[in-house]
């Protein structure tokens, strides 16, 4: 009997164990089917609403303009679930995008050159707010909302406000205007950063760290876990993906601005928790995340194509936004 | 913890950012442009100023504010001395703005005590005024951040005996001239007039365009929006007109292009100032719509989009550094004792591809940089 058990067992678990991992993390929330059900009621609304509301090159608008939320979230998800918070990301998306288009301008116009600092730069920034937060024990709310006005003056001082134009069509393509495996760039840097993330979050033993260091720092510091060094490294990767971002936005506009996005943080950080994400770390998942800048972004394009005034768009979506919440987190 | 996962992770990313860039693929759409040459230039936009003042005035010309050789000599034997109080100098705007009252007033032995930046905040500008009082300047030009809030500080100015010139608004309950000696803005409605003039060329007969506007009540915003209506009414009837408002900046991209999609009959856009304009264009390029584009103001890239032969067809310029050298005179004018203008405006600029160049140099006061003369250059005869 025991011997059966055994072999069953032996012989099921990969299998079984790939599926409900699979399972698990589309799952990987309290109520997440509540979550799911909200998006569909959203589109349904719409659909019925508005006429041009349910259409491909629609759906292809709303995946562009939530692109920039959506990549950053997805960082912004690894710093909740580790029980931070970065505030500076829009800051830093800003600064990034002027260092990518200096970089063009002034180092070599080649698109390589554009993306490798605004990456770096973006990096750069998480590196110092992981540090920081990490190192000096300060908490990540005053160091990034530190960084938050740094990163932004000094995107305004390196050209004394003033923007950088950029010339390499190249670049314009790859991270903005043009097709990558059928799909509008920005779309499809969007599913390359949720596909890293699902993999890095729920695959790989780093996310398994970091749920642990925001779920219970104790425990996890017991069980040998550098809680230090996984929590710099969330910032790190949010840092890179608010430099990616960049790159995806100064593409489409052919120019850097440092005073773009600003507020956007807010933007982020209600889609994490939208999402599924809770504020005090340890849960959360990536597809909740791209869910939530989804409802968000579907909600902001909706309200437009019904002609409903900007006023009375903001006091729905924050009406529907706290609704959705209560609704999902229960 | 072992770091190589994350530097697996990055690694593996950025091969597979570079596999993504490798497969990139489409070109962008080209954009014909025959619309603008319609247009003659130098009947193009109002001869005068079409615009009225916050109070209904009507627009003194700058020409009224010349001063004789003997008004100069008044003016330099008066040794006065000009504080300046702006909303923030982080804008190529004030910054032209500060330059051409500073070098206008220094040709008269005028002399600027000091330019306070407010950077858009009520209670630090009050301050600066206040501070600036203490100096005892014989005037003060500024622009107020705010229309109630600032008012009574204003007030203080005229009763310390400091002559008061505005630019752009007037807070509100400031009675002209016992309180202030004149304003000087652009003409805002001329501005307008001359992105509708432009738009309605390339514009079949019947067709519809929007109007992508600020949605928060703003005077020179409302202005520009006015007179593309009003001169669309007047002289095309025809065009039908459908508006969307915006009140967050950042927004416009994503507003202007569900706008866009929602309305698919729209021809031709008007967008409220040249930032918003370029965010419509980004939408529209990630859309793939290609309808003419006007607006109102230049900076370097809308000049480029202009000189491009793009989208953007042409723009009402302000000019800034003009509008400084107006108020520095208004200034002096009223330091002598002779009676100024309730308002005076600044005669609108119109800039398309064929007078860019020159447009660029009118307004900014320096020759255009090298992005703009080579985006010209590839754009050769069209662009000038």
């Amino acid at each position: 009997m025991t011997d059966r058990i055994a072999r069953t067992v032996e012989t099921a678990v990969p299998e079984r164990s790939r599926a409900s991992a699979l399972a698990q993390t589309l799952l990987r929330s309290e109520w997440p089917w509540m979550l799911y059900l909200a998006f569909v009621i959203l589109l349904v609304v719409f659909s019925f609403a508005s006429p041009w509301f349910l259409s491909i090159d629609n759906f292809l608008n709303i995946g562009r303009q939530t692109t920039l939320v959506s990549i950053v979230a997805i960082g912004m998800t690894f710093v909740i679930i580790a029980g931070q918070i970065d505030l500076s990301v829009a800051s830093a998306l800003a600064l990034s995008g002027m260092a990518a288009a200096l970089a063009m301008a002034h180092i070599a116009n080649f698109w390589f050159v554009g993306a490798l600092a605004g990456l770096g730069t973006g990096a750069l920034v998480g590196l110092i707010n992981g540090a920081l937060t990490t190192r000096l024990a300060i908490p990540s709310f005053l160091v990034t909302l530190g960084t938050l006005s740094a990163a932004r003056g000094l995107a305004m001082m390196v050209t004394d406000t003033k923007p950088v134009i950029i010339t390499n069509e190249r670049y314009f393509r790859i991270f903005g205007e043009g097709n990558l495996l059928g799909l509008p760039a920005p779309i499809a840097w969007t599913l390359a950063a949720t596909i890293g993330g699902v993999l890095l979050l729920h695959y790989n033993i780093f996310g398994r760290r970091i749920y642990a260091a925001g779920g219970n720092p104790t425990a996890a510091l017991y069980s040998g876990i550098q809680i230090k060094r996984v929590t710099t490294w969330a910032f790190v990767l949010t840092g890179a993906l608010a430099g990616l971002a960049a790159l995806v936005l100064s593409a489409r506009s052919h120019a850097a601005r440092p005073d773009v996005v600003q507020g956007m943080e807010l933007d982020v950080i209600a889609s994490v928790i939208l999402g599924g994400c809770s504020l005090f770390g340890g849960r959360g998942f990536i597809l909740g995340t791209l869910l939530g800048s989804l409802i968000i972004g579907t909600l902001n394009n909706g309200l437009v194509l019904l002609g409903v005034s900007s006023p009375m768009q903001l006091i729905i979506k924050g009406a529907i936004i706290v609704a959705a919440v209560a609704f999902t987190k229960r | 913890m072992k770091v190589s996962s994350p530097v697996r992770f990055a690694l593996a990313s950025g091969v597979a950012m570079g596999a993504l860039a490798l497969l990139s693929a489409a070109a962008l759409a080209d954009v014909p442009a025959s619309c603008v040459k319609g247009v003659d230039l130098a009947t193009l936009g109002p001869t005068s100023i079409v615009g009225q003042g916050p109070h209904g005035e009507k627009a003194a010309s700058v020409d009224m504010l010349k001063l004789s050789d003997a008004d100069a000599e008044k003016v330099k034997a008066g040794h006065f001395k000009v504080g300046i109080s702006m909303q923030t100098v982080n804008l190529d705007w004030s910054q032209l703005q500060v330059q051409g009252i500073t070098d206008t007033l220094k040709k008269y032995g005028v002399s600027v005590t000091g330019v306070a930046s407010a950077e858009y905040q009520v209670d630090k500008q009050i301050a600066d005024i206040e501070n600036t009082i203490q100096q005892h300047p014989d005037g003060i030009i500024s622009i107020p951040v705010d229309f109630t809030a600032t008012a009574p500080t204003y007030k203080k100015v005229s009763q310390a005996g400091i002559k008061l010139v505005f630019m752009d608004s007037i807070p509100t309950g400031l009675e002209h001239p016992k309180e202030y000696a004149s304003m000087v803005s652009a003409d805002s409605q001329g501005n307008g007039q001359i992105a509708a003039q432009i738009l309605a060329s390339c514009v079949d007969k019947g067709g519809t365009i929007g109007l992508v506007n600020f949605g928060v009540d703003y005077f020179s915003t409302n202005e520009r929006t006015k007179g593309v209506r009003e001169w669309m009414q007047k002289n095309r009837p025809d065009i039908k007109m459908k508006q969307v408002d915006f009140t967050d900046p950042s927004k416009v991209s994503q507003i202007a292009g569900d706008f866009l999609t929602a309305n698919p009959d729209i021809k031709g856009v008007f967008a409220v100032w040249d930032q918003p304009a370029l965010d419509t264009l980004s939408a529209m390029r990630a859309q793939n719509i290609d309808i003419p584009v006007t607006t109102v103001d230049l900076g370097l890239q809308s000049a480029i989009e202009i000189a491009k032969g793009g989208p953007l067809k042409a723009t009402g310029s302000q000019r800034p550094y003009d509008q400084g050298a107006a108020e520095a005179m208004a200034m002096m004018n009223a330091l002598i004792g002779k009676e100024t203008p309730a308002w005076v405006g600044v005669q609108s600029l119109p800039v398309v591809q064929s007078n860019v160049l020159e447009s660029f140099k009118t307004v900014f006061k320096k020759d255009p940089p090298a992005e703009l003369t080579d985006a010209c250059n590839a754009a050769k005869p069209a662009c000038n």
